[in-house]
């Protein structure tokens, strides 16, 4: 760990950074590491949807097991799943599932566009499909984040 | 631009794809399906209830014959997919070739337990009803 630390500090590390960093082409190219997710300089609309992807991506992961945790109250019976059911009803944890609603949308639709146009079914229009699905995503949120604040009984 | 390399066992003209990115997508194609019927089934079907069920709602919910094996291959295929993504996050921060195998076979481990909880969680539940 140490030693690499030392290896990047180096002239030559800074200079290779530089270079990718500077890179034309696919994002991998550019990406020295999960860092470069967040590193938004020189980036176009690919680089943006490649990091929104990974970042709800590892959300939604976190909440697979959080939602299992979650049933997992189910085991202790009506008390246990009852006393979950008023915490989840206020609107903090409400906020929290409008949160959610924002992951899948983002995480499904982004991830959609880069199946159809990787397998070759859409021609190659990222951008323009990365804006039209998520203004769709931006709509289903708006509708759920209602709904959800409005069920609530 | 430079065109995308070819896989020498694909038909001519179909770009080059691994197959745990076929894996991914397939997977993620079948989850926008399924995490439609999962999220609507269980948070926007039941308007008395403000979209949440009750225990008993929950119970009968799950020993339904058709919703059971729908939630086992939700289960299924989002912790297929849940692991793909991982592995492809982890190898982002340059693995050695012995690392990624350690890192596959680790999330084929973590896969595997989850799955397990996850039909012992259903199946309790549902033989509860």
């Amino acid at each position: 760990m140490s030693e690499r630390r030392t290896e990047d500090q180096t002239p030559s590390g800074v200079e290779e950074i530089l270079r990718v960093r500077s890179a034309e082409g696919p994002v991998e190219r550019k990406s020295p590491g999960p860092t470069a997710w967040f590193d938004v300089r020189r980036r176009g609309t690919g680089h943006f949807a490649f990091s929104l992807n990974r970042i709800t991506g590892l959300g939604l992961v976190f909440y697979l097991y959080l939602h299992l945790a979650v049933l997992s109250q189910l085991l202790g019976g009506e008390a246990a799943w009852n006393g979950f059911l008023e915490t989840a009803t206020t609107p903090l944890f409400l906020g929290l599932d409008v949160l959610l609603v924002f992951g899948l949308l983002a995480h499904g639709l982004n991830g959609l566009r880069v199946a159809l146009i990787g397998s070759g079914f859409v021609p190659n229009r990222q951008k323009a499909l990365f804006y039209t699905l998520m203004t769709f995503g931006a709509i289903l949120l708006i509708y759920s984040a209602i709904h959800v604040f409005t069920a609530e009984g | 631009m430079q065109a995308p390399a070819q896989d020498p066992r694909a038909p001519t003209g179909e770009p080059n794809r691994s197959r745990t990115w076929r894996w991914t997508a397939l997977t993620g194609v079948a989850l926008l399906l399924l995490v439609t019927i999962h999220m609507v089934a269980h948070h926007f079907v039941v308007e008395a209830v403000g979209g949440l069920r009750t225990y008993q709602h929950v119970l009968d919910y799950i020993a339904n014959p058709v919703i059971f094996v729908i939630e086992s291959i939700f289960l299924v295929v989002i912790t297929i997919h849940a692991m793909l993504g991982l592995r492809s996050v982890l190898f982002d921060f340059g693995l050695s070739d012995r690392h990624k195998q350690l890192v596959s076979k680790g999330l084929v481990g973590l896969g595997v337990v989850t799955v397990a909880y996850g039909f012992v969680l259903i199946g309790v539940l549902a033989s509860r009803a």
